[in-house]
């Protein structure tokens, strides 16, 4: 130590500009000696194991890949429970460390202070965050995942980390001890825990706000092909976790060390508004419901969100039809046509066969209150109308009990187009429909004897339980298709009409 | 004065730590002496800023630290090692007293100079880069100096400064009390009579809460001439003879 080289001493005020450089160099050295990149390996490991390796087993489009990671929060529970203890580790620094006293005896507020450790935690973790899932969408897109990524969830996912953040800071500061943080990550994990239960329980009301309540928003995949991800209750939940943030930093500067007064009522000004914006979430939650494009909150929906995605299909043909997909659905395009075409081709030129079949959005509701069907016809000329985000697609799936077959796909779509052909609804048909509709199956290669399970296993086409082929529906059908070709056809051409109008009864099948 | 302090109390509860304590100090090297549980670790806290007093009238470089303002002021020209120092083990000694640098809102600018001088005056520059889990703990106390004069305060609060600190490190450190003392009031609170016969001008002796001697060292040693009284050095002997006065006096009473 040395006496001799006695510094220039500071006296001169200090500029208005040298506050927020201060600040600046105090979270600089804050975010390089912050404890967060040391977890940000296990949050790695886990967020590979829970929310990228799953999601790859879905079809390649941003809705299922997304449904897990976004959807149900996935991510946020990789990231949430460990970003709450890290940032509890962070706020019981000082007081761990014993030094509580000697940075109170310093002019820079506590709550200042104690701000800049909690920004440097929050910047290290929405970084990784964001990195992480910029990661997973860029993998996503190097393999030509279908749509648009759901920003909006993102941004959701980006401020829930915050909020825990902030949350697991303010139990650090009140409570500096080594246990902080092994609570605060328990905790966190109880309260994702809860919001999973809560939020499978309830599709509509306050538990909307949940962060892993996925209802209303990831039920189709079409969301962000056809039309944009609904931003209302992403929204909602940020003003929700954004409170919370709020409140929980508030409540840091409560404390009579946090600073002085005019300091701490703007800490409990924070804290009250901070509660006011999560109550106000919570409410608009509640207010939440189930369009066709997922869920709208009024006080919070923009009518230009409604507005279709324009797109120029990827088109081929079935049995001389032309067949037109979403360029997202565009890898699908030969599976679809070669599903279409025997069926297609054992009633062209009869009445109301479709001139040209397209893909249309699935809706998160129907429009004419029975289950939405995966194919209609309609219009003049009549069209064939697929809703493909109602299926699962050939490939991996995801949600199944293993890869969707090509064949298991390919037999889906003939049975929605017969079941839509004879014109059976949302309903199961009428028996002379049934009949016909086995009867078309059996011409287009499927067999009589697999077709009651593919009718039990198909999406909203109500049918009898597995069981074998037979009874007085079966029965009829097997007439039907013994007669040749030419006759089948020409009696579809005369009763065609009385057909899909329910008037005929299997005693009037040839 | 840079500290006026006139019958100043503080409580915990039911014990009190300081009672009635009156004091005065400028510019030089103020020692506070005192045994164990004496109160000079609260009366040092008073000083800080860090707890406020119960009652009594506390001014620090001419100001009331009862307002929030001129607290706030008083913390920026202040340097203060408290007795049981922590530190931020990942931090490294450059960068643990560059962070206190800016909680004392230094200039932006003038950080860098000074977080390089404070380190070299307490002779740690070649370790300026180490982190603070691998100095030894004469280095860490010294890496605390460091943070508190940083800022060139005028009122330098120390609370054992000198523990753990090797014979050669604590002669160093004399020097560069009897420095600082030169434009700042330095309190040094301290078990260590050697430190307080070498570096002071001016002396305090506290015992339950009370300060029971005040003067100059000569003072002290003084008083502990003929009485027989427990010791190795002189100052060592007026320390214990101004105590054992002070505790029959209280009995007494």
């Amino acid at each position: 130590m040395t006496a001799a080289t006695a510094p220039v001493r500071h006296r001169t005020p200090r500029a208005a500009s040298a506050v927020p450089l201060n600040a600046a160099r105090l979270l600089r050295v804050e975010l390089r000696r912050n404890a967060m990149p040391w977890i940000l390996p296990l949050i790695a490991a886990l967020f590979w194991f829970d929310s990228y390796r799953p999601s790859t087993g879905a079809a390649p489009l941003y809705g299922l890949r997304t449904f897990w990671n976004m959807g149900q929060g996935g991510t946020i529970i990789d990231f949430g429970p460990f970003v709450a203890g890290v940032a509890a580790w962070m706020g019981s620094r000082d007081g761990r460390r014993g030094l509580a006293d000697l940075v109170t005896a310093t002019a820079r507020p506590r709550w200042a202070a104690q701000l800049a450790t909690w920004a440097a935690t929050a910047i290290w973790a929405v970084a990784a965050y964001l990195v992480f899932v910029g990661i997973l969408f860029a993998i996503y897109a190097r393999q030509g995942v279908g749509g648009t990524p759901p920003w909006w969830w993102v941004a959701a996912g980006a401020t829930a980390v915050t909020a825990f953040s902030a949350a697991g800071f303010a139990v650090g500061a009140y409570w500096p001890s080594r246990f902080a943080a092994p609570v605060a990550t328990f905790g966190g994990f109880l309260a994702m825990m809860l919001s999973s239960q809560t939020g499978f329980r309830h599709n509509t009301g306050w538990a909307l706000i949940l962060p892993t309540n996925s209802n209303g928003n990831f039920d189709s995949q079409d969301s962000g092909i056809f039309f944009p991800w609904l931003p209302d209750l992403p929204i909602a939940r940020i003003i929700f976790l954004a409170g919370i943030a709020v409140a929980a930093l508030g409540l840091t500067g409560l404390p009579a060390r946090a600073g002085g007064q005019w300091l701490r009522r703007a800490a409990a000004v924070l804290t009250l508004a901070g509660v006011a914006l999560a109550g106000t979430a919570v409410g608009l939650a509640s207010t939440a419901r189930l369009s066709a494009h997922g869920m709208v909150i009024p006080a919070l929906h923009d009518a230009a969100n409604d507005a279709p995605i324009t797109y120029t299909p990827a088109c081929g043909h079935a049995a001389g039809v032309p067949v037109c997909l979403n360029p997202a659905y565009r890898r699908w395009l030969p599976d679809m046509t070669a599903a279409l075409t025997p069926v297609l081709a054992e009633v062209v030129g009869l009445p109301g066969t479709p001139a040209r079949a397209g893909q249309v959005a699935a809706a998160y509701t129907s429009s004419d209150g029975g289950p939405p069907q995966a194919i209609t016809l309609g219009g003049h000329p009549t069209a064939l109308r697929v809703s493909l985000g109602m299926l699962d697609m050939p490939g991996p799936c995801g949600f199944c009990d293993g890869p969707v077959a090509t064949k298991q796909f390919v037999d889906q779509i003939r049975l929605a187009f017969a079941h839509a052909f004879v014109g059976a609804g949302n309903g199961g048909g009428s028996p002379v429909q049934q009949a016909v509709q086995a009867a078309l199956l059996r011409g287009a290669g499927i067999p009589f004897a697999a077709q009651p399970k593919l009718v039990a296993t198909a999406k909203n086409v109500p049918g009898p339980a597995p069981g074998p082929a037979a009874g007085p529906v079966y029965a009829a059908a097997r007439r039907l298709a013994t007669l040749p070709a030419v006759a089948q056809h020409a009696w579809l051409a005369v009763h065609l009409a009385a057909l899909r109008a329910g008037r005929l009864t299997l005693k009037e099948l040839p | 004065m840079n500290v006026e302090i006139s019958d100043v109390t503080r409580r915990f509860g039911r014990t009190q730590a300081v009672a009635g304590v009156t004091l005065e100090t400028g510019p030089g090297v103020f020692g506070l002496l005192g045994p164990n549980g004496a109160g000079k670790t609260t009366l040092l806290r008073m000083m800080a800023t860090v707890i406020p007093s119960s009652s009594g009238r506390v001014r620090l470089l001419g100001r009331d630290p009862g307002g929030y303002g001129p607290r706030r002021e008083i913390r920026r020209r202040l340097g203060y090692l408290p007795q049981n120092l922590g530190y931020y083990p990942g931090f490294t000694v450059a960068e643990f007293v560059e962070y206190f640098a800016l909680l004392k809102e230094m200039p932006p600018g003038r950080v860098p100079q000074a977080v390089a001088t404070a380190i070299e005056r307490v002779d740690l520059g070649g370790r300026a880069r180490a982190k603070l889990r691998t100095l030894s703990g004469g280095m860490l106390r010294r890496a605390g100096i460091a943070q508190a004069i940083v800022n060139e305060p005028e009122l330098l609060l120390l609370d054992e400064p000198t523990a753990g600190l090797d014979p050669e490190q604590r002669v160093a450190f004399r020097a560069l009390l009897r420095d600082l003392g030169e434009r700042a009031s330095v309190i040094v609170s301290t078990h260590l009579v050697e430190d307080i016969g070498a570096a002071c001008s001016k002396v305090a002796l506290m015992d339950a809460g009370k300060i029971v001697f005040q003067g100059t060292p000569d003072e002290l040693t003084a008083r502990g001439e003929g009485t027989g009284a427990a010791g190795d050095a002189p100052l060592e002997r007026g320390y214990s003879a101004v105590l054992a006065a002070a505790r029959s006096a209280t009995a007494a009473a």
